[in-house]
């Protein structure tokens, strides 16, 4: 027996627009713990990481654990129909095949379930180490969103160059270049508008875009981004989800090779 | 003591604080909760130490200052600043919280907001009505606040001169009078003093200075500091713009460190070089009146300056334009030497003069070195940040004028020296007869030497170096094909002559042609080059 519910609902949605674009089908699941999912995209180039901690939940039960293989898209488009504010239930029964969404408007007027079937996903669960980063870069979660944006338009693959000074966002294309570059800065009104560079070593990695541009669909979850860069591990984009837990995409850098380092 | 209270205020503060991101100083909640200041700053610490991962910190640093004569100083430093604050301090100073806040504001006036919004408050009550304000007791230390924000300006540049005015003239000017006046270290003491709105300042001999401008006491001084301190010195005299007068003085002071330390340079070259050198020794770093600047003109590298040593001769108010010329002058002079240096080292079987021929600035081919070389000489004007590029930048610059200068193509000389940037129309005999082996030499090379032309190319590697290379142009410049690198310029140092070569070929592919051959490498190559995430994680 299964039964989550989130007072805030719009959250579930937002995960959800997060993930579906870099993963088609994935097993969500759920323990004691929380709700989680781990998933590769098709060309197991990146891999998303999702933790919604029990106790974010306004009721979080799960007798045992269960892994739900589920269509994010089906998913989206059930959630889709919930309202922003509307309180989400997720019910599943032991051994069923189906999963039920319940919406309750704020006002508890309106009450609607969907049912949606499940899937059996055979899904490889990596192992991820933790790790110490050589770099990670916190800012502004719709700063990233916008670079990325930006230099997708310029050029397909980014490299991200981060010193003691600040952050550097270059790409090139067939009609030129660009260099973004974010300085750290501490002195701001918000805490969430602080671009903070914590640095053991500087660093340089080089990026394809499009993963980039998927990552940054989970904006709205977040105000700010974390950026965690090793020159020998995937970089880590985190995005905090409030009091409940995070979503983490990896992307593994492009290899660079030794003749196009060199000038 | 703190127990109780504590107890009530720290879920306000921590309210005020993290949600309502004001600024919680002590000021403020000594006088909101009517606590002394002493234990609102230590209530204040306990928060911080409590809080100290969700919140920022600002510390009162107060002791006397290591500069003479001391200076009772009080400052404020994040917690980012704290050590280094500190260590302007004698032995040890005394650090309390200023105050918290979520983060430091980027416009600092923030961090007085919310007490000044208070003090307001609190003035505006009808006058029946007592407060901390009004109460005697508390004014003393109403005053006390006041001067210590004045002084806090002096350290947050950012602070706006409204605020500053504000305070200033507020009433309290008064409380900040208390410095020790210094007699000469202005730019030391400037900043002291600017925040002291129209505090007359006394100096032995800047006092004359700042009223008769800066060429007088150009012309009395050689040392730059002096210039520094004037600066400072007479930006005080205006409202007290506090920011700009403190930058002022580190400003200059850079300066000023600049200019030595390149006048050492250039020492240290000339023990490597002849009596040409050896006589510019003195001239660089002297003072600059017409006869300096005779013995400089005299020597290979400070021809250039002759032509404003006349014009300084004739016209003492045109000494501080001069001044300013003179230290371009100065460097470039040493950038020659320099870029000789590279020549010989470099350059088999041409020699140190080879450099410019004739030929080279007649017609197209100075008018297509031209741009170049201006932008070159503009980024080197107000070179600190990486002189060595810049150095060779200049070193062309002034071989162009010396090499035009020959009695052979005294046109072109005049032409090309001011597309060179620098306005150079006449010159001096001396030159010519005070370097004349030299000048042998180099006359004798250029008329031999082919219709090549060095070009001086400096661009930034991939590694974000600026690179210059001199690199050997052919009749058809436009084909921008090196023929020869001379010499590759690293930051760091000089790479070998193999890789000089290699350098040369990518001078000519550039930035627009590295993307280019990334580009389809990137449209090929893509799948083979994107690593995958199974290479770095473990299936379980």
């Amino acid at each position: 027996m299964l039964e989550l519910r989130l007072v805030q609902g719009s959250l579930l949605k937002k995960v959800l627009e997060a993930i579906r674009e870099l993963v088609t089908d994935a097993n969500f699941d759920c323990s004691a713990t929380g709700f989680s999912l781990q998933a590769m995209d098709s060309s197991h180039v990146a891999l998303v990481a999702l933790l919604l901690r029990s106790e974010g939940f306004e009721h979080y039960r799960c007798d045992r654990n269960l892994s739900m293989g589920m269509n994010l898209n089906n998913v989206s488009k059930m959630l889709r129909c919930a309202g922003n504010d509307d309180i989400i239930t997720v019910k599943a029964d032991d051994g069923s095949d189906t999963v039920t969404f319940m919406f309750e408007s704020p006002n508890q007027d309106k009450i609607a379930d969907f049912e949606m079937k499940l899937m059996d996903i055979d899904s490889e669960h990596l192992g991820i180490p933790d790790a110490e980063y050589q770099a990670i870069v916190r800012m502004p979660s719709s700063e990233f969103a916008r670079i990325c944006k930006d230099l997708s338009s310029i050029g397909d693959t980014v490299i991200i160059s981060v010193t003691k000074e600040g952050v550097k966002f270059s790409t090139a294309g067939d009609i030129g270049t660009a260099n973004i570059v974010c300085r750290q800065n501490k002195t701001v009104d918000k805490p969430e508008e602080a671009t903070i560079i914590e640095m053991q070593e500087p660093v340089s990695l080089t990026f394809a875009l499009r993963y980039l541009n998927s990552f940054t669909k989970a904006t709205p979850l977040s105000e700010t981004v974390a950026i965690s860069l090793s020159s020998d591990l995937p970089v880590v984009v985190e995005y905090k989800i409030a009091e409940m837990g995070y979503i983490r995409f990896y992307l593994a850098p492009k290899i660079e090779e030794e003749d196009d380092m060199k000038p | 003591m703190a127990a109780d209270g504590a107890l009530e205020i720290f879920p306000q503060i921590q309210a005020l604080v993290l949600d309502k991101l004001q600024v919680v100083s002590y000021k403020w909640l000594s006088r909101n909760f009517s606590v002394s200041s002493n234990y609102a700053k230590r209530l204040l610490q306990e928060f911080a130490v409590k809080h100290c991962n969700e919140l920022e910190v600002l510390y009162t640093l107060s002791g006397w200052l290591k500069s003479e004569p001391q200076t009772y100083c009080v400052k404020l430093a994040s917690t980012y600043k704290l050590e280094e604050v500190k260590q302007v301090f004698k032995d040890n100073c005394s650090v309390q919280v200023y105050s918290v806040q979520a983060c430091i504001p980027s416009d600092l006036a923030v961090i007085w907001n919310a007490e000044f919004v208070q003090a307001e408050e609190l003035f505006n009550q009808p006058l029946t009505e007592g407060n901390c304000l009004r109460d005697n007791r508390q004014v003393t230390f109403t005053l006390f606040y006041l001067a210590e924000n004045i002084l806090f300006l002096t350290l947050f540049c950012g602070v706006s001169n409204l605020f500053v005015q504000r305070i200033v003239d507020g009433k309290h000017v008064g409380a900040a009078a208390p410095w020790p006046m210094n007699g000469k270290g202005v730019a030391i003491e400037s900043k002291g003093i600017s925040t002291v709105k129209g505090q007359p300042i006394q100096h032995p001999q800047q006092g004359s200075g700042a009223k008769n401008g800066l060429q007088s006491s150009i012309a009395v001084s050689s040392d730059n500091s002096e210039k520094v301190a004037l600066d400072a010195a007479s930006k005080v005299t205006k409202p007290p713009l506090i920011k700009e007068s403190v930058s002022g003085g580190n400003t200059g002071k850079n300066k000023g460190q600049n200019v030595k330390s390149s006048s050492g340079t250039t020492s240290s070259l000339a023990s490597l070089w002849g009596n040409a050198s050896a006589k510019s020794k003195p001239a660089a770093p002297a003072a600059e009146t017409a006869i300096d600047t005779s013995i400089a003109a005299a020597t290979a590298e400070a021809q250039i300056c002759s032509h404003e040593a006349l014009d300084a001769a004739n016209s003492e108010d045109e000494d501080h334009h001069n001044n300013h010329k003179r230290e371009r002058n100065i460097v470039s002079g040493r950038k020659r030497r320099v870029f000789l240096d590279f020549s010989d080292d470099d350059d088999e079987e041409e020699n140190v003069t080879s450099l410019s021929s004739p030929d080279v600035f007649k017609g197209k081919h100075a008018a297509q070195s031209l741009p170049k070389t201006e932008i070159l000489l503009d980024r080197s004007k107000p070179s600190t940040a990486e002189p060595k590029g810049d150095r060779l930048s200049d070193g062309l610059d002034s071989t162009k004028g010396k090499n035009s200068s020959l009695p052979s193509d005294a046109d072109e000389r005049s032409a090309s020296i001011t597309m060179g940037g620098i306005s150079l129309k006449k010159k001096t005999n001396s030159y010519n007869q005070g370097d004349t082996d030299k000048n042998n030499k180099e006359v004798a090379t250029t008329s031999t030497s082919p219709k090549r032309r060095k070009v001086l190319k400096t661009r930034i590697d991939d590694r974000g170096r600026e690179v210059t290379e001199v690199i050997w142009e052919g009749e058809t410049a436009d084909s921008n094909m090196p023929e020869k690198n001379i010499s590759v310029n690293d930051a760091a140092n000089r790479p070998p002559a193999a890789n000089k070569v290699q350098a040369a070929g990518i001078a000519a592919s550039t930035n627009p042609g590295k993307g280019g051959n990334k580009k389809p490498g990137k449209g090929g190559l893509k799948d083979a080059k994107q690593g995958n995430i199974l290479s770095f994680f473990k299936r379980v």
